[in-house]
């Protein structure tokens, strides 16, 4: 008996099913362990082929998934991951993020059952990012990569499928959005004038990480007349300052996308990241009385009393705490269009390096491939 | 809650109804299935200061039985 079957010799951890797409994915709908759109059955060839790439016992949990707290198994995560449609070789970056939720500063509890509409968002850096041929260009928020397409939903499904992220059982977003389905990318180093998000972060520049945040979808920043650092950051800041964000009443890092254009723009004209943030933080703000009576008096002089308990109404409210907690990331193509991504302000993002058992850097994922 | 609950001390949870199925597997989940829920008119948030006054008036009496069968 191999290492799987014995696995799935316990009660309840394998099931029969026709191997039939049509069927399967029946199945599986019947069951609720999809996002509503056709899943791969997971049979068991197909799950051992994804966990090939885990040096880690495949039973023993990596992570507590919330609200359900389910354990996520290697071999949980792996049928997850083949039910999303991955190839084996993504499998390590599924299982990052994963871990990388599981942290207790990203808040999963909050993120899986609040009513906002956040879902995790997966940044990846590093070499892994190309090794895996993911987009970080045109449309790398979009459809049409598998790598990005699949790393976002596997995770999604696992949050649902591990841990109970059910729509309006676990998951109690009022209105959901489009990003649960799948929110992955990576980030163009290439097109990166600063240092990338991983290196400022603290990693090595030869470290595969991912970054996840607790994000609501991108908010697009359409620029197509500044040629200046000033002009672009004056557009961005205009769209940031908006009333009705959980950013502006939490302690949050809500993401400013940079296209490659803009970014070239702004690094050009001498901007640091640190200058951006700068920029943002001292210009992005909406003046108190812009608020709602009720959000005056409830939010900010009450729940923010330490900031604005006696501000007067004019005070510029910033829609966060400190400059550095902006994260800034260059994703896209050519074109004069950048994002404000907000978050669900009740987390912060957590970066996690990709490691082997014995806690060195993976240098290539295909060395993790076992036999 | 449930932390509070299995350390011994009389718990309960205030809910609204869209989250009373969310309330009742998360007691399940940390363990104590039997945590009392006291449950409020929906919504909580966007309400005028009357109508959580109002909100209070339908959970004095859940939570006055609760105390009174605690001390029988």
């Amino acid at each position: 008996m191999s290492a799987i079957d014995k696995l799935l010799a316990e009660p309840g951890a394998g099931f029969e099913a026709e191997d039939d797409s049509e069927a399967a994915f029946e199945y599986c709908m019947q069951h609720g362990w999809s996002d509503g759109l056709p899943v791969v059955l997971p049979t068991t060839e197909r799950v051992e082929r994804m966990l090939a790439y885990c040096d880690r016992p495949w039973d023993q949990p990596v992570a507590m998934l919330a609200p359900r707290f389910g354990a996520a198994t290697p071999l949980r995560l792996a049928a997850n991951a083949v039910m999303a449609g991955c190839r084996p070789e993504y499998f390590p970056l599924v299982m990052l993020a994963i871990e990388a939720m599981a942290e207790e500063p990203f808040n999963l509890y909050g993120i899986q059952a609040t009513t906002h509409p956040c879902a995790p968002l997966v940044i990846v850096n590093g070499p892994g990012a190309k090794e895996l041929g993911m987009n970080s260009g045109h449309s790398a928020l979009g459809a049409g990569n598998r790598a990005n397409a699949t790393i976002g939903r596997a995770v999604r499904l696992s949050l649902v499928n591990i841990g109970g992220a059910i729509p309006g059982l676990g998951d109690m977003s009022t209105y959901g959005d489009p990003t649960k389905f799948t929110y992955c990318a990576a980030e163009n180093e290439a097109g990166n004038p600063w240092q990338p998000l991983h290196v400022e972060r603290g990693f090595p520049p030869q470290a595969t990480t991912v970054t996840v945040v607790a994000a609501e979808p991108p908010h697009n920043v359409n620029d197509h007349e500044s040629y200046t650092a000033v002009g672009l950051l004056t557009t961005m800041a205009g769209t940031i300052a908006s009333t009705g964000q959980n950013n502006t009443y939490y302690a949050s890092e809500p993401v400013v996308l940079l296209s490659p254009e803009h970014a070239a723009t702004i690094g050009g004209d001498g901007y640091s990241k640190q200058a951006v943030k700068d920029y943002l933080f001292a210009h992005a703000r909406v003046p108190m009385h812009k608020f709602s009576k009720e959000n005056i008096e409830r939010r900010f002089r009450m729940k923010l009393a330490h900031r604005y308990g006696n501000a007067d109404p004019d005070t510029l409210v910033s829609m966060v705490e400190r400059a550095e907690d902006f994260i800034v990331v260059v994703i896209g193509g050519a074109g004069k269009h950048s994002a404000y991504i907000p978050t669900f302000g009740n987390t912060h993002a957590v970066t996690r390096a990709l490691k082997h058992a014995d806690g060195t850097l993976v240098e290539s994922i295909e060395s993790m491939r076992g036999t | 809650m449930a932390t509070l609950r299995k350390r011994g001390l009389r718990t309960a949870v205030i809910c609204t109804e869209p989250f009373l199925k969310l309330a009742q597997a998360q007691a399940k989940t940390f363990g104590v299935p039997d945590l009392p829920i006291i449950m409020i008119p929906h919504p909580l948030g966007g309400i005028s200061v009357e109508q959580v006054e109002g909100r209070a008036h339908v959970a004095w009496p859940q939570l006055e039985k609760l105390l009174t069968e605690m001390l029988k």
